[in-house]
């Protein structure tokens, strides 16, 4: 979202590409369990899927702009699970989403009250796997309010739940949100505690959550940080995510993890664990993660060929030249 | 006007989806649908119902499909999985003595449908109370640029051609071509052709040519039975074109034609009218032929 150090000239210079790493991680199918594609482009999901995603979780979040009315709160669970769903599958990649009211609007407390309302409707969806993005952001009365009421509404429904963890005073955050989910009689291996750091993961692993880590320029983890964790604690109940977003995010952060954990020596199954199998464990407790769909969704039919060339259905996008002037 | 039969359909569907689940989901279906149920009750049942009837394609008789493609204008069922086909039911079975009430219900479920929610309530639309009250909402989904959706209003779906008004007619047309959506499965492409579309699509082929852009030569199927001076040329072209699949459309949309040089036009290549007069060739062998063609549009 920002740069909290003293900007240089240099780094407002563009960088070069160096593409290389995708060699070191070709083969190896990626799952990312937090991103927002609503904030992203086209070609972000071509070079997600050139890099190995299949599938990934968008939470439903705070656009950036505050919503006014329940009517585009409505209109955005919907894109998730209506226009967000469908462009992912053009590009070959599966789309689940977690839906919730995130806790910085919770603090529009009338407009909470109504989306409140209207969110049964979409958690018994096909294809959302859990409640989330919920939790702290301020930490505030409001905010509390409306994360006990969705853990109900997580627990009725029998979904995971999806818990972000406060920028500031975020350790307190943390363990406030935990003793929340437990007090509401929450399995913890049904929560998914986002955004750790160093300082938070110990608790959130001893106490039988799982444990997501958002690779995030500047704010949030680092992954070379993120490969000394699995160093040091393995890979039990550990997830990693690129929670990219409208902010300088990286849609490529859980790729490029595990290309650097494989430079650092990490095994090939100790990166599948916590760059794809944790996170489909965990998720899939919602009944609504099958993973013969990253297959169907490209839905690719082996047999009609025309001249050289494989036929794709289901309205996947034709690619475009991108180092081309020509545009026909 | 195409017609098809709605209550025969609903008999044939309710017969469809008591074999193919269980007595305890058929039980479970119905208690949904009573008039004292509530509507979040209903609403729950529709959302959640592929966790309770499984998403298996549906088992149908040999006489089922035939009967279904007899009352539904050709409607076939048989790629459809067991979850579309409750849904659909709890549709038309939830009680509708209150007019208003019932477009309430449905209309709140198209604002909050997903992807296979909007399948399921898209190819309802033949089936459900009050045919008249969902020519809007049957043109909205037209609009929808997810592939699925548009598919199920604009392929394989009765409604369409029987209720709608000739302009949201040719807009449903347009919007498959310009969608590659398969041209052949929309019911009553030949019935519902005419002038006006056939004006805008040679207008439309105009443009592609001058793009150097794919043309689908399906899309002249909808313009032989109104071939005229203007439309002729676009036929010529066609017939000298390289491309064997343009030389067949020519040939298929003069065979259609009571232009008299158009008729001319075909007389002189009595191997391909006599290929039409047979079946062998056909706007169906067409549409075999480019379902197996790269569109490079």
């Amino acid at each position: 979202m920002c740069c909290s150090h003293n900007i240089t000239e240099k780094d407002l210079q563009p960088n070069t590409s160096d593409k290389s790493y995708l060699d070191r991680i070709r083969g190896m199918q990626f799952f990312d369990p937090h991103i927002h594609m609503v904030s992203r482009t086209t070609d972000d999901y071509e070079a997600m899927a050139d890099a190995g995603i299949v599938a990934i979780i968008e939470p439903a979040f705070w656009v950036g702009q505050p919503r006014t009315g329940v009517d585009t709160f409505r209109d955005y669970y919907s894109s998730l699970i209506g226009w967000e769903r469908f462009r992912s599958s053009q590009f070959g990649i599966k789309h689940y989403c977690t839906i919730g009211l995130n806790s910085r609007e919770a603090n529009n407390e009338a407009l909470a009250e109504q989306v409140m309302e209207i969110l049964p409707l979409f958690i018994y969806k096909e294809g959302v796997v859990g409640v989330g993005e919920i939790g702290f952001d301020d930490q505030t009365a409001a905010e509390e309010k409306y994360y006990r009421l969705q853990l109900e509404l997580a627990k009725e429904a029998g979904l995971p739940v999806q818990i972000h963890t406060p920028h500031r005073d975020k350790k307190r955050g943390t363990t406030r949100s935990m003793d929340i989910a437990l007090e509401h009689g929450l399995d913890p291996a049904m929560v998914i505690v986002d955004h750790n750091n160093e300082e938070t993961m110990k608790e959130v692993l001893d106490r039988g959550f799982w444990a997501a880590f958002t690779i995030y320029p500047f704010t949030k983890m680092g992954n070379e940080r993120m490969a000394d964790i699995v160093k040091q604690l393995g890979t039990e109940r550990i997830m990693v995510n690129s929670a990219a977003d409208w902010g300088i995010s990286d849609p490529l952060a859980v790729p490029k993890t595990a290309a650097l954990m494989k430079d650092m020596g990490i095994s090939d199954e100790d990166i599948r664990m916590v760059t794809y199998q944790n996170a489909i464990t965990a998720f899939a407790q919602s009944g609504q993660i099958d993973e013969a769909d990253f297959a169907a969704v490209k839905d690719i039919d082996q047999s009609l060929k025309f001249g050289k060339n494989t036929v794709l259905r289901g309205g996947q996008q034709p690619r475009t030249d991108k180092s081309s002037i020509i545009i026909r | 006007m195409l017609t098809y039969q709605a209550e025969a359909l609903r008999d044939l569907f309710t017969a469809v989806v008591r074999q193919n689940v269980s007595p305890e989901v058929w039980k479970w279906l119905s208690e949904k649908v009573t008039p004292a149920g509530d509507t979040r009750q209903f609403n729950i049942a529709f959302v959640s119902a592929p966790r309770k009837t499984g998403k298996a394609v549906v088992q149908v008789t040999k006489e089922q499909d035939a009967a279904i493609r007899e009352a539904g204008a050709g409607l076939n069922i048989t790629t459809w999985t067991t979850d579309r086909l409750c849904r659909i039911w709890l549709l038309f079975s939830l009680d509708h003595t209150d007019r208003e009430k019932y477009f309430q219900t449905i209309e709140q479920l198209f604002l909050t449908a997903e992807v296979n929610e909007l399948v399921a309530l898209y190819s309802a639309l033949a089936v459900l109370p009050y045919p008249e009250m969902w020519v809007k909402r049957c043109a909205e989904g037209i609009r929808s640029s997810i592939g699925a959706a548009l598919g199920s209003v604009a392929c394989n779906n009765p409604y369409p051609a029987a209720y709608l008004d000739e302009q949201a007619w040719n807009q449903l047309v347009l919007k498959a071509i310009f969608t590659d959506t398969p041209l052949n499965e929309i019911i009553g492409l030949n019935e519902r052709s005419n002038a006006d579309l056939a004006i805008t699509l040679s207008d439309y082929a105009h443009e592609r040519w001058a793009a150097h852009r794919f043309l689908n030569p399906l899309v002249w199927r909808c313009v032989g039975k109104f071939i005229n001076a203007a439309i002729f040329p676009d036929i010529e072209r066609l017939n000298a074109s390289p491309e064997d699949y343009n030389r067949e459309a020519a040939a298929l949309a003069c065979y259609d034609s009571g232009y008299l040089p158009a008729q001319e036009l075909l007389n002189k290549n009595p191997n391909m009218k006599s290929s039409i007069a047979s079946g062998q060739l056909s706007w169906e062998t067409l549409a075999e032929k480019m379902k197996n063609y790269v569109l490079q549009s």
